[in-house]
């Protein structure tokens, strides 16, 4: 009997083993670009394109794409992972902060590790999780409760566990971390809360904190004066989507989120820096070494929290280190990456409530477009023209690829008075108009100009990121259940399929077994695409 | 940051929320009252009402992403120490969140949402007999289904007095189209045949379209080679400003607002 037993655990940890046997570097990370065959970061690559270099899938094969597995999580949480694939096992998280590891080629279960989640964690918009890190032989997670926790990558044990925050004053991690170097940089939830907005990097062997860059300036700090009294304390700028990093310059830039009050800014007269901001900080040391606010003194809850896009290219006249930006304003951005200039901006969607960007990038504000009362309304809503979902940049086309909403919001001003753990908002906005709910699209931009190339309508607006691939398609998806391939170059559409459920996460692609695959989660499960015969 | 709920899981917790009322109802009612039901703590109450609960239930409670509370019933309990819990604890499964306030502050707002239902939760003071009469006499069973009985056009009543205010229903019958819910919008569409077909919008995607047509008969359709298509946000239900006299409107009103679950109540 005891023969057999270790006969079978020989051949399961054979099996097992192989493909968890790499040691997944920070040098990999880096490299990460020319190793499709895995998807090891949040975006794919440090850049924040959100592209895969596989071809096997093409424009003319793309119609035979066939289900491969699919994993139903235990959850009734909306689901918004991005999965992780390395070495042969899927990473992915299970909403409110659970972890789960498959095996990439069979969606089997390797294990799942289970959060046990206080009753009383306040997260703004539902308890929901983006994905996780890996570094090494470690996966890391945050947690609704804002602790930051790494798990042993082969068996889910729990190595730290670290409070980034107080959940108790409405903190909380949705954000999946990004390797950087030998660290874990983590964001924060809260922008409904009245945090005061910050960024930390943590030791990945440890689990200590190497350094915190709050997003919201103390008295007497460069910015501090566009907060009277003591706003600051009080004025969210929280980090709740993941950024990208440029190694060259040692530079994380990030996006950060609303002030709060959201609708209500009596309190907060100021331009309330580094909210709805891109900041760019020594990933050494957290220091601030530039920024760009996208929206001063933002009443709307426009976050800023798109994953910038990181591309050197020919921009008027010369080579430089840009950021393209498609920005939840409804306005389209390109930055120098060096400085954080301002170059250009156009609207991408329908806009009421700036006349345009002056020469530096700042909102020339039309009149009458602050909440009130009795309600303003302005194109876009409150969920903008676009949000937190990936926008996709593809080198082939030279496209940036873009989920977008075009729809109008009716913006209430209320009274507000902080405490902590309780909302702290201004108001009751209403995000959908029911006689005119407004519609979605795809859209690829040129990025040098932020002229529209190409729509693909939707009947409804999508919460759903996108992924370019060298086969000349983008996949995204809808809150309609649907995932859908489309023609990079054109925007027809090649291939669809129905998952029954809501899509609110971004698709990923990986090589198994020799072949191409599509990674998605919709409604509570996650689903994989290969091509058939 | 503020994100929304999809419709499915609030599905989901709606029908949570009503297993989870059987079992609340089958415990024994708790006894501890509200100590703090002023005037000034109904006003304190309202303050932070607004500023944390109306997101999702509305500025007066009457309901939005969350429940309806002015109708004076409750679905997770409906004691004064029910709401104090669910307040502040939040409810499990659901979406609702708890208020890290003291239980001063929280007996405020329970004495809030008390003071929506005052006077209301029961509709007007009228004859709900009479009202039953005029539901099935002016036609409103053909479109609309109660317990079982009457059309499918028109949205089911059997428990429109849980989730509709009286001033929301009153409103409704005088002017049917100033709140046409999207699921009651008229489809018309002419397929590549010609031939014509016209209904009431169930669903709709980017490429499909799901109407029940005025005989009742469920329909998915593909948008590709339609020769027409278009909906419509009006209403097909007649208004009833000029047919009912004001005391046969209340009459009515007071029979909708009659049409709740059974239980439940305070």
């Amino acid at each position: 009997m005891k023969r057999i037993w270790i006969a079978s655990a020989i051949a399961a940890l054979t099996s097992v083993v192989a493909p968890l046997h790499a040691q997944l570097t920070y040098e990999r990370l880096l490299k990460s670009e020319q190793d499709p065959g895995n998807w090891l970061t949040y975006s794919g690559s440090y850049r924040g394109w959100r592209y895969s270099p596989l071809s096997q899938m093409t424009r003319d094969n793309a119609r035979k794409l066939k289900l491969k597995w699919v994993y139903q999580m235990q959850t009734t949480h909306t689901v918004e992972t991005t999965p992780l694939v390395a070495d042969g096992v899927m990473y992915f998280t299970e909403p409110p902060s659970n972890v789960l590891a498959v095996d990439a080629t069979t969606g089997r279960q390797f294990w799942r590790y289970r959060r046990v989640t206080p009753k009383k964690a306040n997260v703004c918009c539902g308890q929901v999780n983006r994905g996780v890190a890996v570094l090494g032989d470690r996966v890391f997670v945050g947690t609704v409760d804002a602790h930051l926790v790494a798990l042993d990558a082969k068996t889910g044990a729990v190595l730290w566990d670290v409070e980034v925050a107080d959940y108790r004053t409405g903190h909380s991690v949705t954000v999946a971390p990004l390797i950087v170097k030998d660290m874990v940089i983590c964001g924060i939830g809260g922008g409904e809360y009245g945090i005061r907005g910050f960024l930390d990097a943590y030791d990945a062997a440890s689990g200590k904190r190497r350094w915190r860059h709050w997003t919201i300036p103390a008295p007497g700090e460069p910015g501090s004066e566009t907060w009277p009294g003591d706003s600051w304390k009080t004025g969210g700028a929280p980090t709740w989507v993941t950024g990208s990093f440029d190694p060259e310059q040692n530079l994380i830039i990030w996006g950060t989120g609303n002030p709060s009050p959201d609708w209500n800014g009596d309190n907060r007269k100021g331009d309330n820096l580094y909210s709805d901001s891109a900041i760019a900080l020594d990933a050494d040391t957290g220091k601030l070494k530039w920024y760009f606010q996208h929206i001063p003194h933002d009443v709307h809850d426009w976050d800023s929290v798109q994953v910038p896009v990181l591309v050197d290219d020919e921009f008027q006249g010369r080579r430089r280190k840009l950021i393209y930006w498609a920005h939840r304003n409804a306005f389209y951005y390109v930055l120098d990456r060096e400085t954080g200039q301002f170059l250009m901006g156009k609207p991408f969607a329908t806009q009421t409530w700036a006349k345009g960007l002056d020469e530096k990038g700042r909102p020339i504000r039309l009149p009458n477009i602050d909440p009130s009362p009795e309600g303003t309304y302005v194109w876009p809503g409150v969920q903008g023209a676009t949000n937190w979902y990936s926008p996709s940049y593809s080198p082939l086309t030279k496209r940036l690829y873009v989920a977008v909403w075009e729809n109008q919001g009716l913006y209430r001003k209320g009274d507000q008075e902080y405490s902590p753990g309780n909302r702290y908002i201004g108001s009751v906005p209403m995000i959908d108009l029911p006689d005119n709910p407004g519609h979605g699209a795809i859209r690829a931009l040129n990025p040098k100009t932020g002229d529209r190339v190409w729509e693909y309508k939707l009947q409804t607006k999508p919460w759903a990121g996108l992924l370019s691939t060298a086969g000349q398609l983008v996949f995204g998806g809808s809150d309609e259940g649907h995932l859908f391939a489309l023609d990079a170059t054109n925007g027809k559409e090649i291939w669809r399929q129905n998952l029954g459920g809501i899509i609110r996460t971004n698709p990923i692609s990986y090589q198994s077994q020799g072949k191409q695959v599509i990674a998605i989660a919709a409604g509570n499960s996650m689903f994989t695409f290969e091509l058939g015969e | 940051m503020v994100r929304q709920i999809p419709p499915l899981v609030f599905a989901a917790l709606a029908w949570a929320a009503l297993t989870l009322t059987a079992v609340a109802q089958a415990e024994e009612t708790p006894t501890t009252r509200n100590p703090r039901t002023s005037p000034a703590d109904v006003a304190a109450g309202a303050k932070t009402f607004r500023s944390h609960c109306a997101p999702c239930h509305g500025l007066n409670g009457e309901g939005g992403r969350g429940p309806n509370l002015a109708s004076g019933v409750f679905f997770h309990g409906s004691s004064d120490l029910d709401l104090l819990n669910n307040i502040s604890d939040g409810i499990p499964s659901t979406e609702m969140p708890g208020l890290f306030y003291s239980s001063d502050r929280v007996w405020q707002v329970v004495a809030f949402v008390r003071s929506l239902g005052a006077g209301k939760g029961a509709g007007p003071k009228v004859d709900v007999a009479s009202g039953a009469e005029l539901f099935k006499s002016k036609g409103c069973q053909q479109c609309h289904r109660v317990n079982g009985a009457g059309g499918r056009l028109g949205p089911d009543l059997s428990e429109i007095g849980r989730i509709r205010s009286v001033e929301h229903l009153r409103a409704a019958l005088v002017d049917p189209n100033a709140d046409v819910r999207q699921r009651y919008w008229v489809v018309s569409l002419k397929d590549a045949s010609g031939k014509s077909q016209e209904g009431f919008l169930m669903n709709e995607d980017s490429y499909t379209v799901q109407f029940i047509d005025l005989g009742e008969r469920l329909h998915s359709v593909s948008k590709s080679g339609l020769k027409d298509y278009k909906v419509e946000k009006t209403s097909k239900m007649p208004s009833f400003k000029e047919s009912l006299n004001t005391s046969e409107l209340d009459q009515l009103v007071a029979y909708l607002s009659s049409l709740r679950p059974k239980g439940g109540t305070q």
